[in-house]
């Protein structure tokens, strides 16, 4: 079998105490990484990151592991440096790419830069594959919130896409959102 | 700009398959198939067998529609298929026309919606020949 990949990359910032964190009784907010699923059904019809939203805190790291065995799939930033698409990540923030992962390959990255960031898969954004992080605060240090369909220049996200984010408030609210 | 560089990624591995005699009797019941086929794994990061699908084989000049040739784990064709990107079936100035069918006899045929997967990433049909019996589609099934 394919070994699993694991890549660790360190996005930088500077890390700040969350007030939100008292309230937070969360178990994402209390694990050092958090996962999150690439699935997908039998013939291929439907694909989801599962959770689709997460609270994490500044300097957790978040971990996708691809458990559809039938398909490879990505999770990339929205940030103009990764096929022009829309920046949806906190201004100071450094975007990601994991490139194809096939079943069982991972890929790792820390969040430090509090804020919103909403990512893709590239062969299935079209089919609403995406997914939404919010590190601390929503509009924190970063400066941008992304939280609207508002986006700034590039390739626009499509509607499948955009439909399929979960909001900001029910982020903040549950700590987490599965894949329904 | 991501499908371009696909594209062009694929264009450039099928090369060498141009100097190749492109209508030998191609040999296609048994993998790997004779002529410009190449397995798809060799050119996109998809895994190499394909649950429900199987191993597939595809000349990349035929992308996306195909025929993508469908292998059980045994080597044997079972399935035909082909990939026909959603929005151009919807365009009334598009058609697929004269696709190859090397396989022969069909069983039956399955068409089902396919949210996309690494060489042919935008939503698409699969219109599956099935060359074995419904029985035996289980050979492709894990
Ligand atoms: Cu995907």
């Amino acid at each position: 079998m394919t070994p699993t990949r694991r890549h660790i990359l360190r996005v930088g910032g500077v890390l700040l105490a969350a007030p939100l964190a008292a309230r937070l009784a969360g178990r994402a907010w209390a694990e050092d990484t958090v996962e999150i699923v690439m699935r997908g059904n039998a013939d291929g019809s439907q694909v989801w990151f599962d959770p689709i939203g997460i609270l994490i805190r500044p300097g957790q790291s978040v971990r996708w592991i691809n458990r559809d065995p039938g398909n490879s799939h990505t999770s990339t930033a929205y940030h103009p440096q990764n096929s022009d698409r829309p920046l949806r990540i906190p201004a100071g923030a450094t975007p990601w790419n994991s490139d194809y992962l096939l079943p069982d390959e991972s890929f790792s990255v820390t969040l430090t830069v509090e804020g919103t960031y909403d990512y893709f898969c590239i062969p299935h954004e079209h089919a609403g594959m995406v997914g939404r992080i919010v590190v601390g605060r929503p509009g924190g240090l970063g400066g941008s919130t992304v939280s609207s369909s508002a986006s700034q220049g590039g390739e626009p996200v499509p509607d499948e896409a955009l439909r399929a984010f979960p909001a900001v408030d029910e982020i903040l609210r549950r700590g987490i959102v599965r894949h329904t | 700009m991501f499908l371009r560089f696909a594209v062009a990624a694929i264009a450039a591995l099928a090369m060498p398959a141009l100097t190749l005699p492109a209508f030998a009797a191609d040999q296609v019941e048994k993998a790997p198939p004779s002529g410009a086929y190449k397995k798809v794994s060799t050119l996109v990061k998809l895994p190499d067998f394909l649950p429900g699908l199987g191993q597939l084989y595809v000349d990349p000049n035929t992308l996306p529609a195909g025929p993508f040739l469908a292998y059980d784990h045994n080597g044997k064709l079972v399935s035909t298929v082909y990939m026909l990107p959603i929005e151009d079936l919807s365009n009334k100035d598009k058609s697929f026309d004269n696709l190859a069918a090397p396989g022969g006899k069909v069983d039956h045929v399955d068409v089902y919606y396919n949210a996309g997967h690494p060489g042919v990433e935008k939503p698409h049909a699969h219109v599956v020949l099935w060359h074995v019996s419904k029985a035996d589609e289980a050979r492709v099934a894990k």
